[in-house]
């Protein structure tokens, strides 16, 4: 796509949003019924196809930019060569976010006129001003970031990267100026003994901004969309490894999906603890959103997101250990005994510690912190070790014993008002159901997930990496890793619309159509998958389109084909 | 071949022994079940561990398996949600119309739609009149007794009581109050306090204020709660007036000593 027909597309985007918010100030509209999908799930539909793109499209600038300073630091040509080849995908997916942006606007307006004319006059100043400006900028900034790759090279790197930066700040804002509005539904601005619509008409446009979940949004988004952008970088390379014809092609994006899955794995663990912080501000705001959440009608939304966070560790250690094996000597590293006796104690004794210091008690740490870093700071004092490969088989063992804790639920139905004693857990073993055990399962997969990472990072001091050489298993371990995450990120954004139960705003404006219920998980898993699909097929013409013709020029092979020392 | 007839095997048996533990304990079936799959799950995990390389593949027949991987994905994602138990949304339809109906008739749309109901429902009900009339022969349709005449009266009045005090229960399912409080051994996970008696420590104005505003009294042993505002402070926005009042009513009749209620201490 040329410069001229992103610009066009972008403009389209632009005009349908600005069209739109005209739209919504002529009063009566009418809805229209969507056939088939109905008028809740087109628009969810939409919504999150676009929530897809933009995700990335923020996410990977920022690991773009990283990308490039190493590159420039060590003075590796194959960091800069991977930010690029990520900018081009970036680029083409812009085009699609501004596309489904402007798409979303107009189905929303078609199918909840009355709704979304009161929410655009509750945030004129931001979808009348801000966003439109600061989505230009963006705009501007990526396609000068994109096509002044070439021209500022050597001593000019320096100020290219510091555009990068800028296009990453204004992402930034315009995530958190675009979390306001969205925050605000599930949680609007409320006071003590004032009704939240007395409230609303004094609030300040800021007030209604920075809502209870706003900064939880915030951070669990920035986490979110970095760990996308490192799996989607993954898939990129996935495809680029399958389809390469040379050596030096294998082993780039061998390396290329090594980095990609590295900066995944590694944003991915904080994300059980942001969604944990997002999920205690959404139940400090209103106690019974809690129960709806955990308890009832959204129960086994969470149990699928535990399955399917669980299959996500399982697959990332996989990918470590399938790199662990072409290393060259790496079956000589070995480990303070310390690291898997840690692993099988921490479930049992972050269970027990959790329900005498819950969180978010500090005195929990004063017992925790010193098993953790037990291996670290003791683990030289002792001589016992065991081999790499005994530690990452324990580990394995332990994620599977977290993913059991993690999905074991209080009872085997749909809502608490449906327990019956044939289908619920032992009163003695209820403590698994409950939060601190589930706190200590999802902290044993990031445990064991670190410590796997500190063994590989020990091999490639200790051994050689033969790039190109991986088992070729692994590349479908990227896939799924890519294709899980975005799987789950749907399903979970389908969780936080549905909290909002029968309001559009909660408890500010209720949906009185017929289509205000909660779904069931089976209905949603089907149209999940439905929207990941298509943005797979998206994103898998994007990198074709972009990255097949590279092949063709050829590039310098900036990793050597033969076995080299590892940096 | 062998290496994984005998992860198999360790599978097989440490699901069994999970299976034997679970009984042992009294897990229901269900529960069993699942701690064999996770037991499973390990083997498989440790089968694919040392699971031979796959061999480098390209052109077609990378595109055709990479298809059909994408297939298998997308089928066992949705047949895994599928298999967790469904809330049916049914449950729930009926109590999101009864809670927005009073909602629903203070807009203009509302009130089109009552006007529109219930001008059908007297056109039904000439209908049925006239229907009536022809059968009875005329003026004989109106020396019917009356529905609320004298005698009908105490019947009348232990309905109307009966309905009220149902319309109270009605509220608390409504309003998902068992969520958090348990009452006749039923819902409530401590996160708040049990009612059974809390018809004996306060009367239906105080509970009603206890509802609309939740900081007005705080049960003993339930400072934390307090503090935090654990009750949510919407009742008053969310509920009618007589609503409230049913709901109230309905658990001031509530005065089961022999079920330890927290004593209820005034703030406000």
């Amino acid at each position: 796509m040329k410069t001229w027909q992103r610009s066009l597309v972008a403009a389209c985007a632009l005009l349908a949003l600005f069209g739109g918010v005209a739209y919504a100030q002529a009063p009566g509209a009418s809805p229209v019924d969507f056939p088939y999908t109905g008028n809740r799930t087109a628009v969810w539909i939409v919504a999150q196809l676009h929530i897809l793109f933009a995700a990335f499209i923020l996410g990977a600038p920022m690991f773009v930019v990283m990308s490039e300073w190493l590159g420039y630091r060590k003075q590796e040509p194959r960091y800069d060569r991977l930010a690029k080849e990520v900018t081009k995908v970036t680029v083409i997916l812009y085009s699609m976010t501004a596309l489904t942006g402007g798409l979303f606007i107009f189905v929303l307006l078609a199918t909840y006129p009355q709704f979304t004319t009161w929410f655009i006059n509750q945030f004129y100043l931001v979808f009348a001003v801000i966003y439109p400006a600061l989505f230009i900028g963006e705009t501007i900034l990526l396609y000068m970031y994109f096509y002044t790759w070439d021209a500022w090279k050597g001593e000019k790197k320096s100020r290219h990267i510091a555009l990068g930066v800028l296009l990453n700040l204004v992402g930034l804002i315009t995530l958190f100026v675009i979390n306001g509005p969205t925050s605000f539904m599930n949680t609007p601005v409320k006071a003590e003994g004032i009704s939240p619509q007395e409230f609303l008409l004094t609030a300040s446009l800021w007030d209604k901004v920075a809502n209870y979940s706003w900064m939880p949004l915030n951070l669990h988004r920035i986490v979110g969309n970095v760990t996308f952008g490192g799996f989607v970088a993954g898939l990129i390379a996935a495809y680029m490894y399958m389809g390469a014809k040379k050596d030096e092609e294998r082993a780039y994006y061998d390396w290329m999906g090594f980095v990609g899955n590295l900066i995944g794995v590694g944003a991915m663990l904080f994300l059980p603890f942001m969604g944990y912080l997002l999920a205690y501000e959404l139940c400090d705001y209103d106690a019974s959103i809690c129960p709806y959440m955990m308890a009832d009608q959204l129960s086994m939304f969470f149990e699928m997101q535990g399955a399917m966070i669980g299959l996500m560790f399982l697959a990332s250690n996989y990918y470590i250990w399938l790199s662990m094996k072409r290393i060259e000597g790496a079956d000589k590293v070995r480990m303070t005994i310390l690291a898997p006796i840690v692993m099988v104690l921490l479930p049992l004794v972050m269970t027990k510690v959790m329900e005498v210091y819950p969180v978010p008690d500090p005195m929990s740490l004063a017992f925790l912190l010193p098993l953790i870093l037990a291996p670290f700071t003791l683990g030289r004092f002792i001589p016992m070790t065991v081999s790499a490969r005994t530690v990452i088989k324990v580990g394995f063992l332990m994620v599977v014993v977290g993913d059991a804790i993690w999905l074991t639920p209080h009872g085997f139905v749909p809502t608490g008002a449906k327990m019956v004693a044939e289908l619920e857990l032992p009163s003695d073993w209820n403590f698994l159901a409950l939060m601190p055990a589930k706190n200590s399962a999802a902290f044993t997969l990031v445990f064991v997930t670190v410590i796997n990472y500190v063994i590989y990072n020990r091999a490639i001091r200790q051994g050689t990496i033969v790039w190109g050489k991986i088992d070729f298993v692994s590349q479908f371990v990227l896939i799924f890793l890519a294709f899980s995450s975005i799987w789950t990120m749907g399903l979970m954004g389908a969780v936080r619309s549905l909290l909002r139960k029968y309001y559009h705003t909660y408890n500010l404006l209720p949906d009185f159509t017929a289509e205000s219920f909660t779904p069931t998980l089976s209905y949603s898993a089907w149209w999940i998958t439905g929207i990941t699909v298509v943005f797979f097929a998206v994103v898998s013409f994007a990198i074709i389109v972009t990255l097949r013709p590279s092949d063709a020029k050829g590039h310098a092979p900036e990793v050597s084909p033969v076995p080299a020392r590892a940096k | 071949m062998w290496n994984v007839i005998k992860k198999l095997i360790v599978g097989l048996v440490v699901g069994g022994v999970l299976v034997g533990l679970t009984r042992m304990f009294e897990f229901p079936v269900i529960f069993q079940m699942m701690f064999f799959a996770y037991a499973m799950l390990g083997s498989a995990v440790f089968i694919l561990l040392d699971a031979p390389a796959l061999k480098p593949m390209g052109g077609l027949k990378s595109v055709i398996v990479l298809v059909a991987f994408y297939i298998v994905l997308c089928t066992a994602f949705i047949s895994g949600a599928s298999m967790w138990p469904q809330y049916d949304p049914q449950d729930e339809m009926g109590k999101i119309d009864k809670i927005l109906k009073p909602k629903r008739l203070l807009t203009d749309q509302g009130k089109a739609d009552e006007l529109i109901a219930r001008a059908k429902a007297l056109d039904e009900q000439v209908k049925a009149l006239t229907v009536r009339l022809k059968a009875l022969g005329g003026d004989q349709a109106t020396k019917d007794p009356a529905a609320g005449g004298s005698g009908a009266s105490p019947a009348t009045t232990s309905t109307a009581t009966g309905d009220f005090m149902k319309m109270g229960e009605e509220q608390w399912q409504l309003q998902e109050c068992y969520n958090c409080h348990k009452l006749k051994g039923e819902g409530g996970k401590k996160r708040g306090p049990e009612l059974d008696n809390i018809g004996t420590y306060l009367s239906v104005d105080e509970i009603k204020q206890k509802i609309l505003d939740p900081k007005s009294f705080m049960a003993e042993g339930f400072e934390k709660e307090w503090e935090k505002g654990k009750m949510p402070d919407k009742y008053k926005d969310l509920m009618e007036e007589n609503d409230v009042v049913a709901l109230a009513s309905w658990l001031g009749t509530f005065k089961n000593t022999a079920v330890p209620t927290p004593k209820p201490i005034k703030k406000k």
